[in-house]
C-alpha cells in the first residue's frame, strides 16, 4: 500500500504569521500532487526509471523538433530559400558562420565539440553520466547555426548528445541511484537519435551497438520506451513522413547479389579511405597553433562555399539530395562528383572542429556512391533490375557499415527509412562486405580512435564485441575427479582415492547435488572399523555449484568461490560429470590468455 | 539515537519534498516546451507552405511564359518545402521533360504513378516522354496513351480523353503505325460530338491522314450540313472526294471556296485538276450525246498526241508494226480500232465511248508510266482513266 498524503501532512501554518494562509483549494491541489509523486516515488527504482525513460522521450522529442525548426530557420535566414542562393552569399554565409562558431565554441562552450556519440559514451564511462546542461544549449546553439550555414555536418549525432543531457540532466534533478544516473544518458541519447532520425528502432540498436554495448533487459526496456516516446512527439509535430521517400524497388534475383558485393567493395574501400584520411589528418591539425582554432571552421566554409557555388547540395546535412539520388535523378558523374565533394566537405568541416555530426554525411556520400555503382553497372548490365535508386539506399547502409562501424544498426536503419523488407538481401551482403573491408584494413573503429586521440580511452565496443570469450572448458580438468556415490562403501571408495592421488572427491547425492569429501574424511571412515561405512556417511561440504563448459570464466570464477573444486556438469543431465574446475585452473587459463 | 533517526528522516523528508518539486516544475517545464514546440513548428510550416506555395507560383508563371529551365529551379525549390506535394513533383517532372531531362523526369513520375496508378494526368506524361524517345518506346508509348485515355481524370473525362486519343493518333501517324491509327482514329470520330464542330473537323483531318477518305468524307459532310461554308470542312471534303475520285463532287466543294484559299498550294492541284475533270469526263451523268461524243474524240485525241510526244521524247517510233513496248501496243490498239472514233462518228455510235476511252486511257497510262506524270489536262485524263479502272479506294 503506498503511503497517500493528506492536507494534514502539509507543514501546518504558524499561527501568529504576517503571510496569508494559501486558500483551501490550492492547499488541496497540492494534496493531491503529493499524493501522486508519492505513488510515483514510492515505486521500485527500476518502475521509476521506466516512467522517467518516457519522460525523457517526449524531452527529447521536443528538444530535437525544435533544434530541427532552428537549423532550418538558420538556413532560410542566413542562404535564403532557394537552392540556388547568390554565389556571394554561399561562400560567405559558411565561413562567417564558421567564425561565430569557433568563437562560441572557443569561449562560451567548450563542452560543444564533437559529433556527439563519443561525448555521451564519455560521460557513461568518464562522468558517472555526467553531462553538463550547458553543453547541451551549447550544442543546440553552435550545431545550428554550423549545419544551417551550410557546414557539411549533419543534426543526429547533436540530437543524440542533447537528449543524453536532458536526461542526464533529469536523473541527476530527481536524485536517482548512481547506477541509474550512468545509465540514463544513453537512455536519452537513443531519444534523441529516434527523433533525429524518425527510426526508433536504429537509435535503440545503435545506442546498445555503439554506446552501451549490452543489451541487459531493464536498460534495452528504458531505451526502447525513450525511443518510441520520442518518435511520437516528434511525428505529432513534424508529421509521420520517414526522412526519405523511398521509390519502390524490385527484388533483385540470386544472380544480382553480385552487383551489390560490387557495391559493397567500392563502399569499404570509400569508407576506409574517408577513415584513414580523417585518422591522418586530425591530431595534425589539431596540432596547429592556438589561434587557428579561431579560424579553422572558417576556412573550411570557405571552401565548401566554394564548392557550393557549382554544387550546392554538399552543404548542410544533404536530406533533399539523398532523397533525389533515391529518385535517380543525378547522372552517374555528378553522383561521383557529389559523393568525391562530400567526402571533402565533410572532412574539413570535422577537421575544423566544427560540432556535428556525421551520420547525415555518411548517408549522403553512400546514397551517392551507391547511385553511381548502379548507374554504371546498369550501363554495363542493362537487364540489372535494382534502379538507381535501389543502389543509392543499398548504398547508404553500406557506406555507414563501413564509416561508422555499426553493421546491425546500418542493416536496420535502411530498412526502417525505406519502409520495406524487399531490399534486404542486398543491404545485408553489400553492408557486411564493407563492414569487413573496413574492419581488416583499419582496426580501431572511428570513434575509438577519435576518443583515443582526445586522450580518453573508452571501452570499444566493438573490440568487445570481437573478443573471443573465455567459457569454462579452457580451464576445466576433464577426468580429474574421482566420483563417489552416496551408498558406495567407504572402503572401496579409500581404495579408488588411493589410485588417483591428485583428484578432487565429489558424492553425487543426487542429480545436481554435488558435495566435496575431504581425502582425510574418507581414510576416517574406512579406517572407522565397520565394513559397511558408506560414503553418504562422510562429513562433506556442499552443495557445490554447478558449471557447464559453455559458461564464461567470470561466471566460474564467481562460483568458485571457497570451494576447493566445482563440477562441470552435463546442460541435459546434471549427474554427467564432465570436468573439474578449481581457482587455480581458472587462473592459469586467464594467464594463458593474456599471454596469447 | 533517537535524534538520528529524526534528523535522518527530517532530510528523507527534504529529498522527497526535493523531488515532488523537481517533478513538478519538471512537468511544467514539459507543458512549456510543448506549447512553445507547438507556437514554432505552426511558424514553421507555415513559412514553408508559404515558400512553396511562392516558389511554385513562380514555377507557373516560367512554365506559362515557356521557360522551361527556369521552371525547373523554381519547382525545385517548392519540392524542397513540400517534398511529397505530388501536384510539385508532378509539374517538375514536366519541366524537366520539356527541358529534355526524359529519365528524370520519368522516374519522378513512375514514383507517382505507383502511388496513383490511375491517374490519367500521369500516365499522359509518361506516354509524352515515352513518345519522345522513338520507334524503341513505343510500346512504352502506346501503353501510357491507353492507360491515360481510360485514366481518371478530374475535370471535363470526356474532354481529356478525346484530347488524349487526338494526341494519339497523331503520335501513330506521325510513327507510320497506321493499323493502329486506323482503329483509334475511328474511335475518335465515333465519340465526337456531333455538336463539336472543331472536334469533327480535327477528327475529319485525322481520317484524311489515316487515307480513310470515305469515313472523311462523311466526317466532313456533317460539318457541313450545320455549316455550309466552313472552309477546313470544305477543303476536307474537297480532298476525300477528290481521293475517291468523286471528282464532281471534290470540285463542287473545292469551288464554294474563296478564290484565294483555291489557289493555296496544298488544294490548287486538286482543283485543277477535278475542274478539268468536269470539264473532260465523257461519262458524266446529264450530258447530252453530242456532249459525250465531243469529250471522247478530245479524250482520244489528247491521248494520241501525249503518247507521240512521249514517244519522241523516249526516242520510239509510235506507229509500228511490230509493238514492243506498252506504250507502242497502247498506240497500235488505238490505230487498229474497227472504227473511226471521230466527234461524228462516236455521236453516231454512242456505244463505241467507252472502248475509245479506254484506249485513250491506255495510251495516257502508258505514257505516264514511260515519261512520268502528265500534267493538266493529260493527268486529268489519266486520273479519271484510273478511277474508272478502280485504281482508288
Amino acid at each position: 500500500m503506498t503511503d497517500v498524503a493528506t492536507p494534514s501532512a502539509l507543514p501546518e501554518p504558524s499561527a501568529p504569521s504576517s503571510k496569508p494562509a494559501p486558500p483551501r483549494s490550492l492547499r488541496n491541489l497540492w494534496a493531491t500532487w503529493r499524493s501522486w509523486t508519492n505513488r510515483i516515488f514510492s515505486l521500485r527504482e527500476d518502475q521509476l526509471f521506466m516512467f522517467l525513460a518516457v519522460l525523457i522521450g517526449i524531452f527529447g522529442g521536443l528538444s530535437v523538433v525544435c533544434f530541427r525548426v532552428a537549423i532550418e530557420w538558420v538556413h532560410l535566414l542566413t542562404l535564403g530559400s532557394s537552392i540556388f542562393p547568390p554565389p556571394l552569399r554561399v561562400m560567405l554565409v559558411p565561413a562567417i558562420g564558421g567564425l561565430v562558431v569557433a568563437l562560441l565554441v572557443i569561449r562560451v562552450f567548450p563542452g560543444a565539440r564533437g559529433s556527439g556519440v563519443n561525448q555521451t559514451k564519455a560521460a557513461v564511462y568518464i562522468s558517472n553520466g555526467y553531462i553538463p546542461f550547458v553543453t547541451v544549449i551549447g550544442k543546440f546553439i553552435i550545431c545550428a547555426i554550423a549545419i544551417g550555414t551550410g557546414q557539411s555536418l549533419g543534426p543526429e549525432d547533436p540530437s543524440l548528445q542533447i537528449g543524453a543531457g536532458i536526461a542526464s540532466r533529469l536523473g541527476r534533478r530527481l536524485n536517482l541511484s548512481q547506477e541509474k544516473i550512468r545509465l540514463i544518458a544513453p537512455v536519452g541519447a537513443a531519444a534523441g537519435l529516434a527523433a533525429a532520425f524518425n527510426a526508433p528502432i536504429s537509435s535503440v540498436i545503435f545506442v546498445i551497438e555503439e554506446v552501451i554495448g549490452t543489451w541487459s533487459a531493464g536498460v534495452l526496456g528504458a531505451i526502447v520506451l525513450a525511443a518510441v516516446s520520442s518518435v511520437v512527439t516528434m511525428r505529432s509535430f513534424m508529421g509521420s513522413e520517414s526522412l526519405f521517400r523511398v521509390p519502390p524497388f524490385r527484388v533483385a534475383g540470386a544472380g544480382e547479389l553480385l552487383a551489390y558485393v560490387v557495391l559493397g567493395v567500392i563502399g569499404g574501400f570509400t569508407s576506409l579511405l574517408f577513415l584513414k584520411w580523417l585518422a591522418y589528418a586530425r591530431p595534425r591539425v589539431q596540432m596547429w597553433p592556438r589561434w587557428t582554432q579561431y579560424f579553422q571552421p572558417a576556412a573550411a566554409g570557405l571552401i565548401i562555399g566554394f564548392i557550393g557555388i557549382r554544387l550546392p547540395q554538399v552543404m548542410g546535412a544533404g536530406y533533399t539530395v539523398i532523397d533525389q539520388a533515391l529518385h535517380g535523378q543525378f547522372s552517374w558523374k555528378l553522383l561521383l562528383v557529389l559523393a568525391a565533394l562530400k567526402i571533402l566537405a565533410t572532412g574539413l568541416s570535422f577537421l575544423s572542429g566544427t560540432p556535428g555530426g556525421m551520420f547525415a554525411p555518411t548517408l549522403f556520400i553512400g546514397a551517392m556512391l551507391g547511385g553511381a555503382v548502379g548507374s554504371i553497372e546498369h550501363h554495363f548490365f542493362p537487364n540489372i533490375s535494382g534502379t538507381v535508386g535501389t543502389f543509392a539506399l543499398v548504398g547508404m547502409g553500406t557506406f555507414f557499415a563501413g564509416f561508422l562501424r555499426t553493421p546491425i544498426t546500418s542493416v536496420f536503419m535502411v530498412i526502417e527509412l525505406s519502409g520495406s523488407y524487399t531490399a534486404i538481401l542486398p543491404i545485408m551482403i553489400a553492408n557486411m562486405v564493407a563492414y569487413l573491408i573496413s574492419r581488416t584494413y583499419q582496426k580501431v573503429p572511428l570513434f575509438d580512435f577519435l576518443a583515443r586521440q582526445d586522450g580518453l580511452y573508452l571501452p570499444s565496443i566493438e573490440e568487445e564485441r570481437e573478443q573471443v570469450p573465455l567459457v569454462v572448458e579452457v580451464a576445466m580438468i576433464t577426468d580429474g575427479a574421482l566420483v563417489a556415490l552416496p551408498e558406495e562403501l567407504a572402503a572401496d571408495l579409500a581404495k579408488r582415492a588411493e589410485a588417483k592421488l591428485d583428484a578432487p572427491v565429489l558424492l553425487r547425492v543426487r542429480a545436481g547435488d554435488w558435495h566435496f569429501v575431504e581425502r582425510d574424511e574418507i581414510k576416517r571412515l574406512a579406517t572407522s572399523g565397520s565394513l559397511t561405512t558408506k560414503a553418504s556417511e562422510a562429513k562433506t561440504k556442499g552443495p557445490l555449484p554447478v558449471l557447464f563448459r559453455d559458461q564464461s570464466l567470470e561466471d566460474a570464477l564467481h562460483a568458485v568461490g571457497d570451494w576447493p573444486a566445482v563440477p562441470v556438469v552435463s546442460r541435459a543431465n546434471l549427474s554427467k560429470l564432465e570436468g573439474v574446475v578449481t581457482l587455480a585452473d581458472i587462473l592459469r587459463a586467464f594467464r594463458n590468455a593474456s599471454a596469447e | 539515537m533517537a535524534s538520528s533517526s529524526s534528523s535522518a528522516a527530517s532530510a528523507n523528508q527534504l529529498k522527497t519534498h526535493s523531488r515532488e518539486a523537481v517533478l513538478l516544475v519538471t512537468l511544467l517545464l514539459l507543458l512549456l516546451l510543448i506549447i512553445f514546440t507547438a507556437f514554432v513548428t505552426r511558424m514553421y510550416h507555415k513559412k514553408y507552405h508559404v515558400l512553396a506555395d511562392e516558389w511554385f507560383a513562380r514555377g507557373e508563371a516560367s512554365f506559362q511564359a515557356g521557360d522551361a529551365a527556369a521552371a525547373l529551379n523554381d519547382y525545385r525549390n517548392a519540392m524542397i518545402y513540400s517534398p511529397a506535394n505530388p501536384n510539385f513533383q508532378f509539374h517538375l517532372a514536366r519541366s524537366l521533360a520539356a527541358t529534355g531531362r526524359n529519365d528524370e523526369a520519368r522516374a519522378y513520375l513512375l514514383n507517382l504513378l505507383s502511388e496513383s496508378p490511375g491517374s490519367g494526368q500521369i500516365n499522359l506524361e509518361l506516354a509524352r516522354i515515352a513518345a519522345r524517345g522513338g520507334p524503341k518506346s513505343m510500346p512504352d508509348a502506346l501503353r501510357y496513351y491507353h492507360a491515360a485515355i481510360y485514366g481518371e481524370w478530374e475535370t471535363d473525362p470526356i474532354g481529356m480523353r478525346w484530347q488524349i486519343r487526338r494526341e494519339f493518333c497523331e503520335y501513330l501517324l506521325n510513327n507510320n503505325a497506321m493499323n493502329q491509327a486506323e482503329a483509334e482514329i475511328i474511335a475518335l470520330a465515333d465519340n465526337t460530338s456531333p455538336d463539336n464542330l472543331e472536334e469533327q473537323k480535327t477528327a475529319g483531318n485525322l481520317l484524311l491522314r489515316a487515307r480513310l477518305w470515305s469515313r472523311a468524307l462523311q466526317q466532313f459532310q456533317t460539318v457541313l450540313a450545320t455549316d455550309p461554308n466552313d472552309q477546313v470542312a470544305l477543303v476536307g471534303a474537297g480532298t476525300a472526294a477528290f481521293q475517291l475520285a468523286q471528282h464532281p463532287q471534290a470540285a463542287g466543294y473545292f469551288n464554294r471556296l474563296p478564290p484565294q484559299l483555291r489557289e493555296d498550294p496544298s488544294v490548287a492541284g486538286m482543283v485543277d485538276t477535278s475542274n478539268n475533270i468536269v470539264l473532260a469526263d465523257p461519262f458524266l451523268l446529264g450530258l447530252s450525246a453530242e456532249e459525250r461524243a465531243k469529250r471522247t474524240a478530245n479524250a482520244v485525241t489528247m491521248a494520241e498526241a501525249r503518247a507521240t510526244a512521249c514517244a519522241k521524247e523516249t526516242g520510239e517510233a509510235p506507229h509500228v508494226t511490230a509493238p514492243t513496248s506498252p506504250l507502242q501496243k497502247a498506240v497500235a490498239a488505238s490505230d487498229a480500232a474497227p472504227a473511226d472514233w471521230s466527234e461524228r462518228n462516236l455521236r453516231a455510235h454512242p456505244e463505241r465511248i467507252d472502248a475509245a476511252m479506254a484506249a485513250a486511257f491506255d495510251m495516257e497510262n502508258a505514257a505516264a508510266n514511260q515519261c512520268g506524270e502528265a500534267a493538266g489536262l493529260d493527268y486529268a485524263l489519266w486520273l479519271l482513266g484510273r478511277g474508272r479502272q478502280g485504281g482508288l479506294r
